[in-house]
Protein backbone atom coordinates (compact mmCIF):
# COMPACT_ATOMS: atom_id res chain seq x y z
CA UNK A 1 0.00 0.00 0.00
CA UNK A 2 1.52 3.12 -0.86
CA UNK A 3 0.34 7.07 -1.61
CA UNK A 4 1.49 8.30 -4.85
CA UNK A 5 0.14 10.34 -7.69
CA UNK A 6 -1.84 8.65 -10.79
CA UNK A 7 -2.80 10.64 -13.80
CA UNK A 8 -6.25 10.63 -15.02
CA UNK A 9 -6.68 9.15 -18.38
CA UNK A 10 -10.43 9.50 -18.93
CA UNK A 11 -13.03 11.06 -16.70
CA UNK A 12 -16.24 10.41 -18.02
CA UNK A 13 -20.65 10.63 -17.26
CA UNK A 14 -21.46 6.63 -18.66
CA UNK A 15 -24.89 7.13 -16.74
CA UNK A 16 -26.88 9.71 -14.89
CA UNK A 17 -24.04 10.97 -12.49
CA UNK A 18 -22.07 8.11 -12.76
CA UNK A 19 -18.53 8.80 -14.49
CA UNK A 20 -16.25 6.38 -15.55
CA UNK A 21 -12.41 7.59 -14.79
CA UNK A 22 -9.42 5.67 -15.95
CA UNK A 23 -6.16 5.97 -13.53
CA UNK A 24 -2.07 5.48 -14.93
CA UNK A 25 0.90 4.98 -13.12
CA UNK A 26 2.93 2.36 -11.28
CA UNK A 27 0.32 1.83 -8.68
CA UNK A 28 -1.57 -0.39 -10.95
CA UNK A 29 0.73 -3.06 -10.91
CA UNK A 30 -0.57 -3.88 -6.95
CA UNK A 31 -4.01 -3.81 -7.96
CA UNK A 32 -4.80 -7.43 -8.57
CA UNK A 33 -7.66 -8.32 -6.05
CA UNK A 34 -11.35 -7.62 -7.06
CA UNK A 35 -13.24 -6.15 -4.45
CA UNK A 36 -10.13 -3.80 -3.14
CA UNK A 37 -10.67 0.26 -3.32
CA UNK A 38 -8.58 2.86 -3.61
CA UNK A 39 -8.80 5.86 -1.18
CA UNK A 40 -8.42 9.01 -3.24
CA UNK A 41 -8.43 12.23 -2.37
CA UNK A 42 -10.35 15.32 -3.10
CA UNK A 43 -8.23 18.01 -5.06
CA UNK A 44 -9.53 20.79 -3.22
CA UNK A 45 -8.16 21.82 0.21
CA UNK A 46 -12.21 22.05 1.30
CA UNK A 47 -11.73 18.26 1.59
CA UNK A 48 -9.79 16.70 4.46
CA UNK A 49 -11.49 13.18 4.05
CA UNK A 50 -10.32 10.94 1.43
CA UNK A 51 -13.08 8.90 -1.01
CA UNK A 52 -13.11 5.38 -1.21
CA UNK A 53 -13.58 3.84 -4.37
CA UNK A 54 -13.68 0.31 -5.49
CA UNK A 55 -11.49 -0.71 -8.19
CA UNK A 56 -13.65 -1.82 -11.41
CA UNK A 57 -11.16 -3.05 -13.70
CA UNK A 58 -7.15 -3.16 -14.30
CA UNK A 59 -5.41 -3.05 -17.36
CA UNK A 60 -1.91 -4.51 -16.88
CA UNK A 61 -0.71 -4.06 -20.36
CA UNK A 62 -1.57 -0.11 -20.43
CA UNK A 63 -0.85 0.05 -16.42
CA UNK A 64 -4.50 1.81 -15.85
CA UNK A 65 -7.14 0.85 -13.92
CA UNK A 66 -11.09 1.99 -14.32
CA UNK A 67 -13.42 3.05 -11.40
CA UNK A 68 -16.49 4.29 -11.80
CA UNK A 69 -18.18 6.53 -9.34
CA UNK A 70 -21.28 7.91 -8.55
CA UNK A 71 -21.48 11.79 -7.65
CA UNK A 72 -23.20 11.76 -4.88
CA UNK A 73 -22.11 14.95 -2.54
CA UNK A 74 -19.54 17.92 -2.57
CA UNK A 75 -16.75 15.52 -2.52
CA UNK A 76 -17.36 13.37 -5.57
CA UNK A 77 -19.07 16.55 -7.66
CA UNK A 78 -15.46 17.89 -7.40
CA UNK A 79 -14.08 14.73 -8.33
CA UNK A 80 -16.34 15.22 -11.14
CA UNK A 81 -13.86 17.94 -12.55
CA UNK A 82 -11.03 16.16 -13.04
CA UNK A 83 -9.03 16.26 -16.87
CA UNK A 84 -7.39 14.42 -18.00
CA UNK A 85 -3.32 14.66 -17.92
CA UNK A 86 -4.44 15.91 -13.89
CA UNK A 87 -3.04 13.86 -10.83
CA UNK A 88 -4.70 12.41 -7.82
CA UNK A 89 -3.43 11.51 -5.04
CA UNK A 90 -4.16 7.77 -4.41
CA UNK A 91 -3.55 5.77 -1.09
CA UNK A 92 -4.16 1.94 -2.14
CA UNK A 93 -4.93 -0.60 -3.29
CA UNK A 94 -7.15 -1.00 0.31
CA UNK A 95 -9.13 -3.94 1.72
CA UNK A 96 -7.93 -6.59 3.31
CA UNK A 97 -10.09 -9.20 1.52
CA UNK A 98 -11.57 -8.86 -1.67
CA UNK A 99 -13.89 -11.65 -3.77
CA UNK A 100 -12.14 -14.40 -3.28
CA UNK A 101 -12.64 -15.48 -7.09
CA UNK A 102 -9.90 -17.87 -6.71
CA UNK A 103 -12.08 -20.46 -4.79
CA UNK A 104 -15.11 -21.57 -6.83
CA UNK A 105 -13.77 -24.57 -9.35
CA UNK A 106 -14.80 -24.58 -12.75
CA UNK A 107 -17.45 -26.93 -12.16
CA UNK A 108 -19.41 -24.06 -9.58
CA UNK A 109 -21.00 -21.58 -10.60
CA UNK A 110 -20.89 -18.10 -8.84
CA UNK A 111 -23.82 -15.44 -9.26
CA UNK A 112 -23.13 -11.80 -9.04
CA UNK A 113 -25.31 -8.93 -7.81
CA UNK A 114 -24.62 -5.46 -8.05
CA UNK A 115 -26.98 -2.69 -6.96
CA UNK A 116 -26.22 0.87 -8.64
CA UNK A 117 -23.04 1.84 -7.44
CA UNK A 118 -21.93 -1.58 -5.98
CA UNK A 119 -21.83 -2.39 -9.55
CA UNK A 120 -18.16 -1.70 -10.37
CA UNK A 121 -16.43 -4.39 -8.18
CA UNK A 122 -18.75 -7.22 -9.52
CA UNK A 123 -17.20 -6.13 -12.95
CA UNK A 124 -13.87 -6.28 -11.77
CA UNK A 125 -14.88 -9.88 -10.05
CA UNK A 126 -16.42 -10.96 -13.21
CA UNK A 127 -13.14 -10.74 -15.09
CA UNK A 128 -11.60 -12.60 -12.52
CA UNK A 129 -13.93 -15.39 -12.67
CA UNK A 130 -13.63 -15.04 -16.82
CA UNK A 131 -10.28 -15.38 -17.04
CA UNK A 132 -10.23 -18.49 -14.46
CA UNK A 133 -13.39 -20.25 -16.89
CA UNK A 134 -15.68 -20.29 -13.56
CA UNK A 135 -19.58 -20.02 -15.17
CA UNK A 136 -21.09 -16.56 -13.61
CA UNK A 137 -24.55 -15.10 -13.98
CA UNK A 138 -25.03 -11.72 -13.49
CA UNK A 139 -27.70 -9.55 -12.07
CA UNK A 140 -27.59 -5.81 -12.01
CA UNK A 141 -30.45 -3.59 -10.66
CA UNK A 142 -30.39 0.02 -11.23
CA UNK A 143 -33.69 2.73 -10.50
CA UNK A 144 -34.31 3.28 -13.84
CA UNK A 145 -32.64 3.47 -17.69
CA UNK A 146 -30.53 6.39 -17.29
CA UNK A 147 -29.10 4.60 -14.37
CA UNK A 148 -27.66 1.86 -16.40
CA UNK A 149 -24.58 0.79 -17.39
CA UNK A 150 -21.66 -1.91 -18.09
CA UNK A 151 -24.23 -4.06 -19.48
CA UNK A 152 -22.39 -4.55 -22.83
CA UNK A 153 -19.23 -4.96 -21.10
CA UNK A 154 -20.63 -7.90 -18.90
CA UNK A 155 -21.96 -9.57 -21.72
CA UNK A 156 -18.38 -9.22 -23.64
CA UNK A 157 -17.26 -11.28 -21.04
CA UNK A 158 -19.07 -14.40 -21.73
CA UNK A 159 -21.60 -14.47 -18.67
CA UNK A 160 -24.00 -17.52 -18.63
CA UNK A 161 -26.53 -14.09 -18.54
CA UNK A 162 -27.04 -10.90 -18.05
CA UNK A 163 -30.24 -9.60 -16.23
CA UNK A 164 -30.81 -5.53 -15.63
CA UNK A 165 -33.67 -4.71 -13.66
CA UNK A 166 -34.73 -1.33 -12.96
CA UNK A 167 -36.87 0.06 -10.18
CA UNK A 168 -39.32 1.76 -12.39
CA UNK A 169 -39.04 -0.76 -14.92
CA UNK A 170 -37.97 1.58 -17.80
CA UNK A 171 -35.39 -1.06 -18.88
CA UNK A 172 -34.94 -4.51 -18.45
CA UNK A 173 -37.24 -6.25 -16.31
CA UNK A 174 -38.93 -4.23 -13.20
CA UNK A 175 -38.35 -5.62 -10.46
CA UNK A 176 -35.51 -5.55 -8.04
CA UNK A 177 -32.04 -8.00 -7.99
CA UNK A 178 -34.25 -10.22 -5.63
CA UNK A 179 -36.64 -10.79 -8.03
CA UNK A 180 -34.25 -11.67 -10.26
CA UNK A 181 -32.47 -13.94 -7.68
CA UNK A 182 -35.87 -15.68 -6.50
CA UNK A 183 -36.22 -17.11 -10.58
CA UNK A 184 -32.94 -18.52 -11.07
CA UNK A 185 -34.13 -21.82 -11.73
CA UNK A 186 -31.14 -23.24 -9.64
CA UNK A 187 -29.28 -21.75 -7.02
CA UNK A 188 -25.50 -21.02 -7.89
CA UNK A 189 -23.07 -22.34 -5.31
CA UNK A 190 -21.57 -18.53 -4.50
CA UNK A 191 -23.13 -14.92 -4.62
CA UNK A 192 -21.03 -11.99 -4.89
CA UNK A 193 -22.82 -8.83 -3.71
CA UNK A 194 -22.46 -5.17 -3.55
CA UNK A 195 -24.87 -2.71 -3.24
CA UNK A 196 -27.01 -0.71 -0.30
CA UNK A 197 -27.01 -2.51 2.63
CA UNK A 198 -30.85 -3.59 2.65
CA UNK A 199 -30.41 -5.11 -0.72
CA UNK A 200 -27.24 -6.83 0.96
CA UNK A 201 -29.32 -8.02 3.51
CA UNK A 202 -32.24 -9.03 1.14
CA UNK A 203 -29.45 -11.15 -0.88
CA UNK A 204 -28.62 -13.37 2.02
CA UNK A 205 -32.37 -13.66 3.17
CA UNK A 206 -32.96 -14.90 -0.65
CA UNK A 207 -29.80 -17.26 -1.00
CA UNK A 208 -30.70 -20.90 -0.33
CA UNK A 209 -28.62 -22.55 2.33
CA UNK A 210 -26.19 -24.15 0.60
CA UNK A 211 -24.84 -20.99 -0.64
CA UNK A 212 -21.90 -19.00 0.03
CA UNK A 213 -22.83 -15.43 0.13
CA UNK A 214 -19.69 -12.70 -0.38
CA UNK A 215 -21.04 -9.45 0.06
CA UNK A 216 -19.03 -6.19 0.10
CA UNK A 217 -19.78 -3.43 2.38
CA UNK A 218 -19.75 -0.05 2.02
CA UNK A 219 -19.38 2.85 4.86
CA UNK A 220 -18.41 6.32 5.90
CA UNK A 221 -14.46 6.28 5.90
CA UNK A 222 -12.25 8.07 7.45
CA UNK A 223 -8.15 7.21 7.38
CA UNK A 224 -9.08 3.96 5.27
CA UNK A 225 -5.93 1.79 7.11
CA UNK A 226 -7.75 0.55 10.31
CA UNK A 227 -6.90 3.19 12.22
CA UNK A 228 -9.23 5.28 13.14
CA UNK A 229 -12.34 3.03 13.88
CA UNK A 230 -15.08 4.74 11.61
CA UNK A 231 -16.06 2.23 9.12
CA UNK A 232 -16.59 -0.73 11.75
CA UNK A 233 -19.72 -3.35 11.35
CA UNK A 234 -21.09 -5.44 14.19
CA UNK A 235 -20.35 -9.36 13.51
CA UNK A 236 -23.29 -11.62 13.34
CA UNK A 237 -23.02 -12.76 17.00
CA UNK A 238 -22.93 -8.91 18.09
CA UNK A 239 -20.02 -9.81 20.24
CA UNK A 240 -17.78 -8.11 18.29
CA UNK A 241 -16.35 -5.99 15.13
CA UNK A 242 -15.16 -5.90 11.74
CA UNK A 243 -13.47 -2.85 10.52
CA UNK A 244 -14.75 -2.19 6.66
CA UNK A 245 -11.72 -1.12 5.55
CA UNK A 246 -9.28 -3.56 6.99
CA UNK A 247 -11.17 -6.74 7.68
CA UNK A 248 -13.08 -6.26 4.67
CA UNK A 249 -14.27 -4.60 2.71
CA UNK A 250 -15.97 -8.43 1.86
CA UNK A 251 -17.07 -10.62 4.16
CA UNK A 252 -18.66 -14.08 4.14
CA UNK A 253 -22.38 -12.86 4.65
CA UNK A 254 -22.63 -14.71 8.26
CA UNK A 255 -19.69 -13.14 9.31
CA UNK A 256 -21.06 -9.48 10.02
CA UNK A 257 -24.93 -8.35 11.07
CA UNK A 258 -26.10 -6.61 7.89
CA UNK B 1 17.21 13.34 13.08
CA UNK B 2 19.20 17.08 14.55
CA UNK B 3 18.74 18.44 17.78
CA UNK B 4 17.35 21.92 16.45
CA UNK B 5 13.50 20.22 16.90
CA UNK B 6 14.51 18.38 19.86
CA UNK B 7 11.50 19.16 22.69
CA UNK B 8 11.65 17.75 26.49
CA UNK B 9 8.54 17.54 28.16
CA UNK B 10 7.72 16.45 31.46
CA UNK B 11 7.82 12.42 30.68
CA UNK B 12 8.51 12.92 27.07
CA UNK B 13 11.42 13.37 25.70
CA UNK B 14 11.07 13.94 22.08
CA UNK B 15 12.85 14.24 19.41
CA UNK B 16 10.55 16.41 17.50
CA UNK B 17 7.65 18.78 18.53
CA UNK B 18 5.30 16.49 16.43
CA UNK B 19 2.85 13.66 17.78
CA UNK B 20 -0.05 12.04 16.15
CA UNK B 21 -3.21 12.89 18.28
CA UNK B 22 -5.16 10.87 20.30
CA UNK B 23 -8.13 8.78 18.33
CA UNK B 24 -6.40 9.54 14.77
CA UNK B 25 -3.38 6.92 14.74
CA UNK B 26 -5.10 4.07 16.50
CA UNK B 27 -2.15 1.92 18.81
CA UNK B 28 0.11 2.82 15.87
CA UNK B 29 0.47 -0.59 14.13
CA UNK B 30 -1.08 0.16 10.59
CA UNK B 31 0.99 3.80 10.65
CA UNK B 32 4.30 1.55 11.32
CA UNK B 33 3.44 -0.04 8.02
CA UNK B 34 4.02 3.31 6.47
CA UNK B 35 7.16 4.39 8.14
CA UNK B 36 9.41 4.45 11.16
CA UNK B 37 7.20 5.32 14.09
CA UNK B 38 10.86 6.02 16.31
CA UNK B 39 10.35 9.10 14.01
CA UNK B 40 7.92 11.07 15.52
CA UNK B 41 8.44 13.10 18.46
CA UNK B 42 5.39 11.03 20.74
CA UNK B 43 2.56 9.32 19.90
CA UNK B 44 -0.71 9.79 21.72
CA UNK B 45 -2.75 6.37 21.60
CA UNK B 46 -6.49 6.03 21.62
CA UNK B 47 -8.45 6.95 24.19
CA UNK B 48 -9.16 3.75 26.64
CA UNK B 49 -10.91 2.88 28.97
CA UNK B 50 -11.51 0.27 31.67
CA UNK B 51 -12.84 -2.10 29.71
CA UNK B 52 -13.89 -2.85 25.72
CA UNK B 53 -16.07 -0.68 24.25
CA UNK B 54 -17.85 -0.87 20.99
CA UNK B 55 -18.43 2.47 20.32
CA UNK B 56 -21.34 4.29 18.51
CA UNK B 57 -23.08 3.34 15.47
CA UNK B 58 -22.35 4.20 11.98
CA UNK B 59 -22.29 6.58 10.24
CA UNK B 60 -19.61 8.15 12.71
CA UNK B 61 -17.54 10.54 10.30
CA UNK B 62 -18.88 13.38 8.04
CA UNK B 63 -16.97 15.57 5.78
CA UNK B 64 -17.28 19.99 6.49
CA UNK B 65 -15.79 22.37 4.86
CA UNK B 66 -12.14 22.15 5.22
CA UNK B 67 -13.14 19.68 8.68
CA UNK B 68 -14.71 16.48 9.55
CA UNK B 69 -16.81 15.60 12.17
CA UNK B 70 -16.47 12.11 14.29
CA UNK B 71 -18.37 10.16 16.72
CA UNK B 72 -16.44 6.95 16.89
CA UNK B 73 -17.73 6.55 20.86
CA UNK B 74 -14.08 5.80 22.18
CA UNK B 75 -14.43 1.80 20.82
CA UNK B 76 -10.75 0.80 22.29
CA UNK B 77 -10.66 -2.56 23.41
CA UNK B 78 -9.95 -2.07 27.31
CA UNK B 79 -7.18 -1.13 29.48
CA UNK B 80 -5.90 -4.73 30.07
CA UNK B 81 -5.59 -5.76 26.25
CA UNK B 82 -3.93 -2.09 25.80
CA UNK B 83 -0.92 -3.33 28.59
CA UNK B 84 -0.79 -6.51 26.91
CA UNK B 85 -1.22 -5.89 22.84
CA UNK B 86 -0.93 -2.15 22.37
CA UNK B 87 1.97 -1.13 24.35
CA UNK B 88 4.54 -3.87 24.12
CA UNK B 89 3.92 -3.73 19.89
CA UNK B 90 4.84 -0.10 20.24
CA UNK B 91 8.13 -1.02 22.25
CA UNK B 92 10.00 -1.90 19.41
CA UNK B 93 10.00 1.90 18.55
CA UNK B 94 11.74 4.55 20.52
CA UNK B 95 9.23 7.41 20.98
CA UNK B 96 7.69 8.00 24.03
CA UNK B 97 3.88 7.19 24.57
CA UNK B 98 1.05 9.58 25.95
CA UNK B 99 -1.26 7.38 27.08
CA UNK B 100 -4.97 8.58 26.53
CA UNK B 101 -7.32 8.36 29.41
CA UNK B 102 -10.45 8.25 29.55
CA UNK B 103 -13.93 7.02 31.09
CA UNK B 104 -17.67 6.98 32.77
CA UNK B 105 -16.52 7.97 35.99
CA UNK B 106 -13.80 8.86 38.16
CA UNK B 107 -13.42 5.09 39.50
CA UNK B 108 -13.24 4.08 35.47
CA UNK B 109 -10.07 6.53 35.09
CA UNK B 110 -8.26 5.45 38.10
CA UNK B 111 -8.73 1.92 36.64
CA UNK B 112 -6.97 2.68 33.04
CA UNK B 113 -4.20 4.76 34.91
CA UNK B 114 -3.68 1.96 37.21
CA UNK B 115 -3.29 -0.45 34.58
CA UNK B 116 -1.22 1.22 32.10
CA UNK B 117 0.73 2.74 35.19
CA UNK B 118 3.74 -0.03 34.45
CA UNK B 119 4.53 0.26 30.96
CA UNK B 120 7.62 1.08 30.58
CA UNK B 121 6.99 3.04 27.36
CA UNK B 122 3.86 5.18 28.71
CA UNK B 123 5.91 8.50 29.72
CA UNK B 124 3.11 10.27 30.63
CA UNK B 125 -0.89 10.16 30.65
CA UNK B 126 -3.40 12.34 28.66
CA UNK B 127 -6.71 12.43 30.46
CA UNK B 128 -9.86 12.89 28.36
CA UNK B 129 -12.20 14.75 29.60
CA UNK B 130 -13.38 16.54 26.71
CA UNK B 131 -14.78 13.94 24.92
CA UNK B 132 -18.44 14.87 23.23
CA UNK B 133 -18.93 11.58 21.32
CA UNK B 134 -19.92 8.96 24.92
CA UNK B 135 -23.02 9.97 27.25
CA UNK B 136 -21.38 9.86 30.26
CA UNK B 137 -18.41 10.66 32.05
CA UNK B 138 -15.95 12.53 29.51
CA UNK B 139 -17.07 16.17 28.52
CA UNK B 140 -18.99 16.38 31.89
CA UNK B 141 -15.36 16.43 33.55
CA UNK B 142 -14.29 19.07 31.19
CA UNK B 143 -16.79 21.54 31.33
CA UNK B 144 -17.04 21.65 34.97
CA UNK B 145 -13.70 23.45 36.65
CA UNK B 146 -14.23 21.83 40.36
CA UNK B 147 -14.93 17.99 38.93
CA UNK B 148 -12.08 19.19 36.26
CA UNK B 149 -10.17 19.38 39.40
CA UNK B 150 -11.40 16.62 41.07
CA UNK B 151 -10.28 13.99 38.63
CA UNK B 152 -6.62 15.28 37.92
CA UNK B 153 -6.22 14.99 41.85
CA UNK B 154 -7.79 11.65 41.67
CA UNK B 155 -5.31 10.64 38.93
CA UNK B 156 -2.65 12.50 40.38
CA UNK B 157 -2.73 10.14 43.46
CA UNK B 158 -2.91 7.14 41.20
CA UNK B 159 0.49 7.83 39.22
CA UNK B 160 3.63 9.11 39.50
CA UNK B 161 4.24 9.54 35.88
CA UNK B 162 3.51 13.00 34.85
CA UNK B 163 -0.61 13.88 34.04
CA UNK B 164 -1.91 16.14 31.05
CA UNK B 165 -5.47 17.33 30.87
CA UNK B 166 -6.82 17.29 27.78
CA UNK B 167 -9.15 20.56 27.79
CA UNK B 168 -12.87 20.84 26.05
CA UNK B 169 -13.20 23.81 23.66
CA UNK B 170 -16.57 23.87 24.37
CA UNK B 171 -17.02 26.14 27.13
CA UNK B 172 -16.89 29.52 27.80
CA UNK B 173 -13.60 30.06 29.65
CA UNK B 174 -11.18 27.38 28.42
CA UNK B 175 -8.24 29.51 30.91
CA UNK B 176 -10.80 28.61 33.97
CA UNK B 177 -10.38 25.23 33.27
CA UNK B 178 -6.39 25.30 32.73
CA UNK B 179 -5.65 26.81 36.13
CA UNK B 180 -8.48 24.75 38.10
CA UNK B 181 -6.60 21.71 36.57
CA UNK B 182 -3.13 23.17 37.47
CA UNK B 183 -4.17 23.73 40.76
CA UNK B 184 -5.00 20.05 41.32
CA UNK B 185 -1.21 19.25 39.72
CA UNK B 186 -1.89 19.23 36.24
CA UNK B 187 1.88 18.60 34.84
CA UNK B 188 0.82 19.40 31.38
CA UNK B 189 -2.42 20.81 28.92
CA UNK B 190 -3.65 19.36 25.32
CA UNK B 191 -5.79 21.49 23.93
CA UNK B 192 -8.20 21.38 22.10
CA UNK B 193 -10.41 18.56 21.76
CA UNK B 194 -13.09 18.64 19.41
CA UNK B 195 -15.70 21.16 19.05
CA UNK B 196 -18.96 19.39 18.94
CA UNK B 197 -21.08 20.08 16.14
CA UNK B 198 -23.96 18.70 13.38
CA UNK B 199 -24.54 17.64 9.86
CA UNK B 200 -27.56 16.88 8.47
CA UNK B 201 -28.49 14.93 4.89
CA UNK B 202 -30.73 17.51 2.93
CA UNK B 203 -32.12 14.45 1.54
CA UNK B 204 -33.45 12.35 4.62
CA UNK B 205 -33.36 15.30 6.04
CA UNK B 206 -31.57 13.32 9.18
CA UNK B 207 -28.60 13.90 10.98
CA UNK B 208 -25.69 12.19 9.04
CA UNK B 209 -23.88 11.19 12.02
CA UNK B 210 -25.61 8.04 13.49
CA UNK B 211 -25.06 9.75 16.85
CA UNK B 212 -26.06 12.78 15.46
CA UNK B 213 -23.75 15.72 17.15
CA UNK B 214 -20.21 15.06 16.57
CA UNK B 215 -16.52 16.28 17.23
CA UNK B 216 -15.45 18.91 14.69
CA UNK B 217 -11.98 18.98 13.47
CA UNK B 218 -9.54 19.82 10.95
CA UNK B 219 -7.98 23.28 9.43
CA UNK B 220 -12.07 24.08 10.14
CA UNK B 221 -11.02 24.45 13.48
CA UNK B 222 -7.63 25.90 13.83
CA UNK B 223 -8.37 29.72 14.48
CA UNK B 224 -9.97 28.52 17.74
CA UNK B 225 -7.20 26.11 18.50
CA UNK B 226 -4.95 28.95 17.84
CA UNK B 227 -6.88 31.54 20.02
CA UNK B 228 -7.31 29.16 23.07
CA UNK B 229 -3.76 27.77 23.02
CA UNK B 230 -2.97 31.75 23.26
CA UNK B 231 -5.47 32.70 25.89
CA UNK B 232 -4.12 29.44 28.65
CA UNK B 233 -0.93 30.29 27.75
CA UNK B 234 -1.45 33.83 29.10
CA UNK B 235 -2.69 32.30 32.83
CA UNK B 236 -0.19 29.09 33.16
CA UNK B 237 3.12 28.51 32.48
CA UNK B 238 2.39 24.24 32.41
CA UNK B 239 3.56 22.65 28.96
CA UNK B 240 0.83 23.27 26.50
CA UNK B 241 0.52 20.17 24.23
CA UNK B 242 -1.59 22.03 20.81
CA UNK B 243 -3.83 21.03 18.51
CA UNK B 244 -6.50 21.54 16.21
CA UNK B 245 -6.45 21.32 12.64
CA UNK B 246 -2.61 21.26 12.26
CA UNK B 247 -1.24 20.04 8.59
CA UNK B 248 1.76 21.81 7.67
CA UNK B 249 5.01 22.92 9.38
CA UNK B 250 3.80 26.37 8.78
CA UNK B 251 0.86 25.40 11.29
CA UNK B 252 3.39 23.93 14.24
CA UNK B 253 5.21 27.50 13.76
CA UNK B 254 1.80 28.86 14.62
CA UNK B 255 1.04 26.99 17.26
CA UNK B 256 4.15 27.84 19.30
CA UNK B 257 4.46 31.21 18.71
CA UNK B 258 0.33 31.19 20.64
CA UNK B 259 2.16 29.31 23.45
CA UNK B 260 2.11 25.69 22.16
CA UNK B 261 5.64 23.44 23.77
CA UNK B 262 4.66 20.74 21.27
CA UNK B 263 1.77 19.35 18.78
CA UNK B 264 -0.54 17.01 17.95
CA UNK B 265 -1.24 16.19 14.60
CA UNK B 266 -4.76 14.74 14.15
CA UNK B 267 -7.56 14.55 11.10
CA UNK B 268 -4.75 15.34 8.49
CA UNK B 269 -3.36 11.80 9.03
CA UNK B 270 -6.76 10.84 7.69
CA UNK B 271 -5.67 13.26 4.33
CA UNK B 272 -2.52 12.57 4.16
CA UNK B 273 -1.04 8.81 6.34
CA UNK B 274 2.40 10.50 5.89
CA UNK B 275 1.57 13.97 7.41
CA UNK B 276 3.80 13.72 10.74
CA UNK B 277 6.98 12.90 8.83
CA UNK B 278 6.29 15.32 6.52
CA UNK B 279 5.69 18.26 9.08
CA UNK B 280 8.97 17.27 10.72
CA UNK B 281 11.12 16.92 7.69
CA UNK B 282 9.82 20.35 6.52
CA UNK B 283 10.52 22.22 10.19
CA UNK B 284 14.08 23.06 9.72
CA UNK B 285 13.41 24.95 6.71
CA UNK B 286 10.57 27.06 8.45
CA UNK B 287 13.30 27.56 11.58
CA UNK B 288 15.60 28.79 8.94
CA UNK B 289 13.23 31.34 7.25
CA UNK B 290 12.75 32.51 11.38
CA UNK B 291 16.46 32.29 11.37
CA UNK B 292 16.07 30.47 14.61
CA UNK B 293 18.23 27.58 15.42
CA UNK B 294 16.47 25.41 17.89
CA UNK B 295 12.34 24.63 18.32
CA UNK B 296 12.85 25.47 22.28
CA UNK B 297 13.92 29.10 21.31
CA UNK B 298 10.10 29.81 20.01
CA UNK B 299 8.62 27.96 22.43
CA UNK B 300 6.90 30.98 24.54
CA UNK B 301 8.41 33.58 23.15
CA UNK B 302 6.97 33.93 19.81
CA UNK B 303 3.82 36.27 21.21
CA UNK B 304 4.73 39.65 22.52
CA UNK B 305 2.19 40.98 25.20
Amino acid sequence: MKSVPLKVVRNQEIAEETYEMILSGELVQEMNRPGTFLHIKIPSSHHVLRRPISIASVNQELGTCTLVYKCTGEGTRALTNVRPNDCLQVLGPLGGQGFPTEEPSTDQEVTLIGGGVGVPPMYFAARSLSERNIPFRVILGFQTEAAVFYEEAFKQLQAMDVTIMTDDGSYGEKGTVIDALQNLEQPSTYIYTCGPRGMLKAVKAAAQHDTTVYVSLEEHMGCGIGACFACVCKTEDETSYVKICTDGPVFQSNEVLL
Amino acid sequence: MSERLAVNLPGLSMKNPIMPASGCFGFGREFSELYDLSLLGAIAIKGTTGEQRFGNNTPRVAESPSGMLNSIGLQNPGAKSVRDNELPFLEQFDVPILANVSGSSPEEYVKVVNTLNEASNVGAFEVNISCPNVKTGGIQFGTDPEQAAMLTSLIKEATNKPVYVKLSPNVTDIAAIAKAVEHAGANGLSLINTLIGMRFDWRTKKPILANEKGGLSGPAVKPVALRMVYDVRQVTDLPIIGMGGIESAKDVIEFLIAGADAVAVGTANFTNPFACIEIIDELPTWLDQLNVNQVSELQRRGVVL
